[in-house]
């Protein structure tokens, strides 16, 4: 599918397009954080003790006197920072191991790939994380590299698949007859002909990874110098026993108007993508 | 249907049967008491691993253990600062001229609570012989003992006793029992801090033939002469019964330390002359998440409880001092308990980037940032956002707590200074680009994070780089201690809470022998710190030693190896018809046998 039909088929999505509104208005925060522009002074602690919204600091202020409105536009930079990351590096990373898979069926590679796949999946997800990143903790990529390590079997089973399907398309048995090399063939033929699978999963996983860093950000396992939302609600497990629920609210709303953002958006990727969606 | 109407009736009858001869045995046996059968519902943030006094290394389980168990001495239940009480012993010990020589007679009679252990299951007396089979326990490979520093290097003979395996039957020449009721320590040099070693539950006093019988169970199946015996015991509770065979000793206000200009409306004064224990029964829950703990107390479940800082401002109505809001004091009753410690942030000095460095130039450099840092931190602020303003900060090593406590001291030590400090990184040629990058080390913990935000932001105030001040964090605290005693840890803040109230507990942290992987994280070391403590750890407490204490803090203070201190206080809060003056320090335990439960003349308090 082309760009054009894809753009047209989105057009017609008006969740879809709210979706895809609401995550470039987000990732235009992001950028603008990135640039030097916002959120510069989330780490200032200028205000007084939880003071409630107001001119000066639009969300409040938590137990240090910090603007929480200022920590949570940066931790919109955090989010992308983490869900380009890991969401590029894990589909790369299944897409690779997927598509050997896929082509070396029935072989010891495709073996190796699947138990490996199958060891990983058989341990509880958050819980294999959460090892992973205990086990890498004070490295700066520890969180990345858990969730990199295990965010990848989904996208590597749907390319395997794919690539058997693929594998016994005439164009490829035209490619082997010429004698082209295999990496060749899958790099150049086989792969581009996933690419609805892995646009649809970099949005999955962005989704999963902006979720799993919040979790692990609040265990203590995440983010280690900086801010983002999961930091925020672990603060604000000892604000709302004391009825101080800016931090709690404003990384709330801003993590679910952001996975929601995404969400829709990546459901009319999937619908642009399916075949058995007809546009008249 | 006839059959289903009966059963439930015959299971009423049988549990009402089972109460009936429960509440029974647990009757209070002397005749001390008219009262009805009394429960005490405690609350703790942490459980015991252990109730085996080798392996009472924490608050939990000295807490217990005390209560369990019989040790030598204890505190006067009142009396602040704390003062030594024999509890077992019959009264303080006789000391030799030298200081050397220690002796103890135990009180006659006492015996430990019956249990199968014993021959025809009826516990024996206690002997000067089972002090010394305990203390050696904690010598003990085997055991795994985590007290036996307490007087490691400091008893004659028992060192080496160790080293020649262990074996029970070889006496000890420094540890010995002269007779059934007579212990005799003999010591290397002089340990003024001795009988304080021997109130904590380390030193409490075990049956070997209880040992024996259980084993690696001993752990939970406590056997000694206590006040209470256990009755149950898990990971999330505790219950205590008491101990009917416990001895007969009346209560005495005057001897407590009872003061009744600050203690007259706690409801202690018809408690004199009562036989302690009051409570017949002490249920303890354990309960780490604050917000759990605050609910179950609210609620009603609870007796006592260690109000969360979160909570400070729904329940306080003042600071200073502190007092209950008018709705919770016509329920409970307060006290603002100043922890027996401090915390601090130790520089280390192994560290060239900022500690000690063989370039006398940069090693005065260093010195002057160090002194920045310390002049930059904002101690009201500290205070103010994560003590609720109501820890006491001090400067130096010597707590509020310890007798030897400067009450003079001068203010200006803990007074931020941020001119003073820019002044002397710019006269000693400290700019942004040339400052060293700060790693300061935490376990992963949103209060331990936002300390460390709050640090960035002190130096920042003086010009520091913020990404010059870097978190270093350590998935728990275990491993964080372990990287600061490898010396791998720059800025390494600590709580410490005092063993026994005695600076020399606090002063030993910079002693340099001690270095790391000794109790001195910070690596200080400094010849005459060194001498004065040398001299002063052998002798008893006088004003002279109490000077050396302080001119050893001041040396400290003027090396600026340490960003020190605050003691924190605590607020406890418990029931208003509870007659009882609890205290959640180390050595605080000993408070349960105390708690009188029905208390109808229990004044208005003293809030």
């Amino acid at each position: 599918m082309g760009p054009g039909r894809l753009w047209s088929q989105l057009r017609n999505d008006r969740a879809g397009l709210a979706g895809l509104l609401i995550v470039s208005l987000f990732f235009l925060v992001a950028a603008g954080v990135w640039a030097g522009w916002l959120g510069q002074n989330w780490s200032a602690a200028n205000g007084g003790r939880w003071e409630s919204a107001s001119a000066e600091y639009w969300f409040g202020t938590n137990i240090l006197g910090q603007d929480i409105f200022q920590r949570s536009i940066y931790s919109i930079r955090t989010a992308f920072e983490i869900g380009l990351v890991v969401a590029l590096a894990s589909t790369v990373l299944g897409a690779i191991l997927g598509a050997l898979a896929g082509w070396y069926h029935g072989t010891w590679m495709d073996g190796a790939i699947l138990w490996l796949k199958g060891v990983l999946d058989s341990i509880p997800f958050y819980l294999l994380v959460a090892a992973v990143a205990f086990a890498l903790h004070g490295k700066p990529w520890a969180m990345h590299v858990a969730m990199i390590a295990t965010f990848w079997t989904t996208t590597g089973r749907l390319v395997r698949a794919e690539v058997m399907k693929i594998k016994s398309r005439e164009f490829i048995a035209a490619s082997q007859a010429i004698g082209l090399p295999d990496l060749l063939i899958l790099s150049r033929h086989v792969l581009p002909n996933t690419l609805h699978i892995l646009l649809i999963q970099v949005s999955i996983t962005f989704v999963a990874a902006i979720k799993t860093e919040v979790i692990l950000s609040f265990l203590g396992l995440g983010i280690q110098d900086g801010v983002s939302w999961g930091l925020m609600l672990a603060e604000s497990t000892q604000e709302v026993l004391a009825g101080h629920f800016n931090n709690f609210m404003a990384a709330s709303l801003m993590l679910f108007v952001l996975l929601l953002g995404f969400n829709l958006f990546a459901d009319a990727l999937q619908d642009a993508f399916d075949p058995k969606q007809v546009t008249l | 249907m006839a059959t289903q109407k009966s059963k439930p009736v015959s299971i009423f009858l049988s549990l009402t049967l089972l109460l009936a001869s429960t509440a029974c045995d647990l009757q209070p046996e002397d005749g001390d008491s008219a009262n009805a059968f009394t429960t005490y519902r405690h609350s703790m943030d942490g459980a015991p691993s252990s109730l085996d006094p080798v392996h009472a290394s924490n608050i939990y389980s000295n807490f217990l253990v005390v209560n369990l168990f019989d040790t030598l001495y204890r505190y006067k239940y009142l009396a602040r600062p704390y003062q030594l009480e024999p509890n077992l012993a019959e009264g303080l010990p006789l000391i030799s001229a030298d200081g050397l020589i220690y002796t103890i007679r135990i009180k006659p009679g006492v015996h430990f609570i019956d249990d199968p252990s014993f021959p025809d299951s009826k516990g024996r007396a206690v002997r000067a012989e089972d002090f010394v089979y305990s203390i050696k326990r904690q010598f003990d490979p085997e055991m795994r003992a985590q007290g036996s520093w307490l007087w490691q290097g400091r008893i004659v003979g028992l060192d080496e006793w160790k080293k020649n395996g262990a074996d029970y039957g070889q006496e000890v020449s420094g540890l010995r029992a002269l007779d059934d009721r007579t212990i005799q320590i003999q010591l290397i040099a002089p340990f003024p801090q001795l009988t304080h070693t021997l109130v904590q539950g380390h030193s409490a006093i075990v049956p070997r033939e209880a040992v024996d019988h259980y084993g690696q169970e001993f752990a939970i199946h406590p056997v000694g002469s206590g006040p209470y015996r256990l009755q149950s015991f898990n990971n999330a509770s505790a219950v205590l019964v008491r101990n009917t065979r416990f001895r007969q000793e009346p209560f005495s206000l005057a001897a407590e330390g009872f003061d009744p200009a600050t203690q007259s409306g706690l409801g202690l004064e018809p408690l004199e002359g009562r036989m302690a224990p009051f409570t017949d029964r002490i249920e303890i829950e354990f309960i780490a998440e604050d917000a759990a703990r605050w609910n179950a107390f609210v609620a009603g479940e609870l007796d006592f409880v260690k109000v969360p800082v979160t909570q400070f401002d729904q329940v306080l109505a003042n600071r200073n001092p502190p007092s209950l809001v008018p709705l919770m004091a016509e329920k409970y009753r307060l006290i603002a308990n100043m922890e027996s410690g401090f915390v601090h942030t130790d520089f280390n000095m192994d560290d060239e980037r900022i500690g000690y460095h063989p370039d006398p130039d940069r090693d005065a450099r260093n010195k002057a940032l160090r002194c920045a840092i310390i002049k930059a931190f904002d101690w009201h602020k500290r205070n103010e956002i994560f003590y609720y303003g109501i820890g006491r900060v001090f400067a130096g090593i010597i707590p509020p707590v310890s007798p030897e406590f400067d009450t003079e001291q001068d203010q200006d030590l803990i007074s931020r200074d941020l001119d003073g400090a820019q002044e002397l990184l710019s006269s000693h040629g400290w700019n942004a680009s040339n400052l060293p990058v700060l790693e300061y080390g935490f376990a992963a913990g949103v209060t331990d994070r936002q300390m460390f935000e709050q640090f960035r932001s002190f130096m920042t105030d003086i010009g520091y780089p913020a990404e010059k001040i870097r978190p270093l964090t350590f998935a728990t605290y275990g491993d964080y201690a372990r990287a600061y005693l490898n010396r791998e840890v720059m800025l390494a803040t600590i709580g410490w809470t005092m063993d026994y109230p005695d600076a020399e507990n606090t002063i030993q942290l910079f002693f340099g022998p001690n270095a790391a992987p000794g109790t001195n994280s910070a690596n200080y070391n400094n010849t005459e710190f060194n001498r004065l403590y040398r001299a002063s750890s052998t002798m008893q407490p006088s004003p002279m030693r109490t000077a050396m204490y302080r001119n050893m803090n001041r040396i400290l203070i003027s090396d600026c190896a340490t960003i020190s201190g605050i003691s924190r206080t605590l607020i406890l809060v418990w029931n208003r018809d509870l007659a009882m003056l609890p205290d959640r320090s180390f050595v605080g335990g000993f408070f349960f046998r105390f708690v009188e439960t029905n208390a109808p003349s229990a004044g208005d308090g003293t809030d």
